[in-house]
């Protein structure tokens, strides 16, 4: 599965890139994570992502993500405050089952 | 308390969030951010042609000229570099290309500044025009060019070339009646007429800058910031792209002032409060991270764990989304008024000259003392003052962090942190 994270400058999404990928290989699932800003936002979603994950702190821009999203049926998701952690893969992973069914 | 989330969830973010997504200030934000590149790197070397240490000074004090090339080149430059950027990405936001944007917002700001005869060697543009304090010409000289190619495009007063010209061609002809319009525009309102729209411009603007450096003027924005971050939004992305022109023009002031030799005049750039208020991120969380390692409630002590090294680097998003310090009705009072209290104490040490004011951009995921070192040029106090301020947020934060603590211990949620996450 891949998945890619959006927050602010790419910085502290790659401290929960970390947490995912733990968490997947606890679990035995194979996946793929990528963290970005939310200025390359538009250019990285291109390339075939499942789904794309918000950071709660810029969950303001949303629809801004959304719309660079449709284009290529990138679901968008904005993740649960407290799973934005490096302790917070597990719930990040439920909160992926919950999102795509 | 909840009330008062909801009451900051419904005003302050729609409208913070609004303000900073409008379209210009969007463009404006993109495009300064595409030159700290050049400012941080740039601004070395102004530290190394006026290194802190008065041996190393001496070595170097012949060079210094040569030294400062590199820095007067891009951050002497600054509001070029920013302006072709600015008009780049509103051009690109009106889906027009953005080169064109760019060039236009370029020779627009170019052409507030009249040309000098400079002895027998030609014209000069004097360099004192391109330099971050004329950020605020820049910005608007780059929204008005775009707006004209925007308009031109929407009236359909471009040159269509015929099928087959290479798409770079065409598009370039498509900025043609744009700068034909520009050009001649600019040009007739600064010759013709005779109207400074340079001098106008810093004019206007210069209350907002003066008012930036007040005491005020470094409270509202720490105020917004941690608001928005109680509730769990990006307050620094936010305000930063409504402030961060203010920011420019006083760092632009006092780096001018330093190369200068003389003593540097403003508080507040960006690197105030980036090393002595932001100390381990938005809220000095830093404080908080290192007195909920000795924490009695296990997950606390294990988020602090995990949270210490972003800390450091001024990553704290672990801290606000993990503690939880965003909608902790517990937490909100030191996480607000601890950087309120310290940057009033900075302010205030910097304006009787205990301890030196920033004139340098440093890249932010540095850990604080050595940034406030090297923002300042290389002032230990600076160092002594980022530790001052961590114990006061460590103390204001502590017996809040206690009941906190206390309340998790009650409710049977401080233990194992693995078992309540999932």
């Amino acid at each position: 599965m891949k998945i890619l994270l959006v927050c602010s400058g790419g910085m502290s999404s790659a401290i929960v890139v970390k947490a995912i990928e733990k968490e997947a290989a606890k679990t035995g699932i194979n996946v793929e994570v990528k963290s970005v800003g939310s200025g390359e936002f538009a250019e990285e979603v291109k390339n075939g992502w499942d789904i794309a994950l918000v950071a709660p702190q810029v969950r303001h821009r949303v629809n801004f993500f959304q719309a660079a999203a449709a284009e290529y049926s990138v679901p968008v998701s904005v993740i649960p405050p407290q799973g934005y952690s490096p302790l917070g893969g597990g719930m990040i992973l439920a909160h992926i089952k919950k999102v795509l069914g | 308390m909840h009330k008062f989330f909801e009451l900051l969830d419904k005003y302050l973010i729609p409208f913070m969030t609004r303000l900073s997504e409008q379209r210009h200030l969007r463009a404006v934000r993109d495009g300064i951010i595409s030159t700290i590149p050049l400012i941080i790197v740039g601004s070395f070397f102004l530290v190394l042609a006026f290194p802190p240490v008065p041996f190393l000074a001496a070595i170097v004090k012949p060079y210094a000229g040569q030294i400062l090339i590199p820095f007067r080149l891009t951050m002497g430059l600054m509001a070029l570099y920013a302006c072709h950027s600015i008009g780049y990405y509103l051009a690109k936001s009106y889906k027009l290309d953005g080169i064109s944007g760019g060039v236009l917002a370029m020779t627009a700001f170019l052409l507030t500044s009249v040309p000098v005869a400079y002895q027998d060697k030609g014209l000069a543009l004097l360099m004192e025009n391109l330099g971050g304090g004329s950020m605020f010409v820049a910005i608007i000289m780059a929204i008005f060019a775009v707006e004209v190619l925007r308009f031109a495009k929407n009236r359909r007063l471009t040159i269509k070339m015929p099928e087959g010209v290479p798409e770079s061609v065409a598009k370039s002809f498509e900025a043609l009646i744009p700068a034909a319009i520009i050009i001649p525009a600019v040009w007739a309102i600064r010759d013709a007429l005779g109207f400074d729209i340079h001098h106008f411009v810093l004019q206007l603007f210069q209350p907002l800058v003066l008012a930036g450096n007040t005491l005020a003027g470094i409270l509202l924005p720490i105020i917004i910031i941690t608001l928005l971050w109680a509730t769990g939004i990006h307050g620094d992305s936010v305000v930063g792209s409504v402030a961060r022109p203010v920011w420019l023009v006083l760092l632009d002031q006092n780096i001018a002032a330093a190369a200068a030799g003389q003593p540097i005049p403003n508080i507040a750039p960006e690197p105030f409060f980036q090393w002595f208020v932001w100390i381990g991120g938005s809220g000095a969380t830093l404080s908080l991270v290192l007195i909920m390692l000795f924490s009695k409630a296990p997950y606390l002590r294990s988020m602090s764990r995990a949270a210490i090294l972003p800390g450091v680097c001024n990553i704290n998003e672990p801290v606000i989304f993990g503690t939880p310090v965003m909608l902790n009705p517990l937490l909100f009072v030191p996480f607000v008024l601890g950087p309120v209290i310290i940057g009033i104490l900075t302010y205030f040490a910097m304006d009787i000259g205990l301890v030196g004011k920033p004139y340098i951009l440093v890249p932010w995921t540095l850990p604080a003392p050595i940034g406030a070192y090297l923002a300042t040029g290389g002032d230990w106090r600076a160092i002594l003052l980022v530790f001052v301020n961590i114990i006061v947020t460590a103390a204001l934060y502590y017996p809040f962090l206690k009941a906190y603590e206390r309340k998790l211990i009650k409710e049977g949620t401080a233990g194992e942190p693995e078992e309540e996450r999932t």
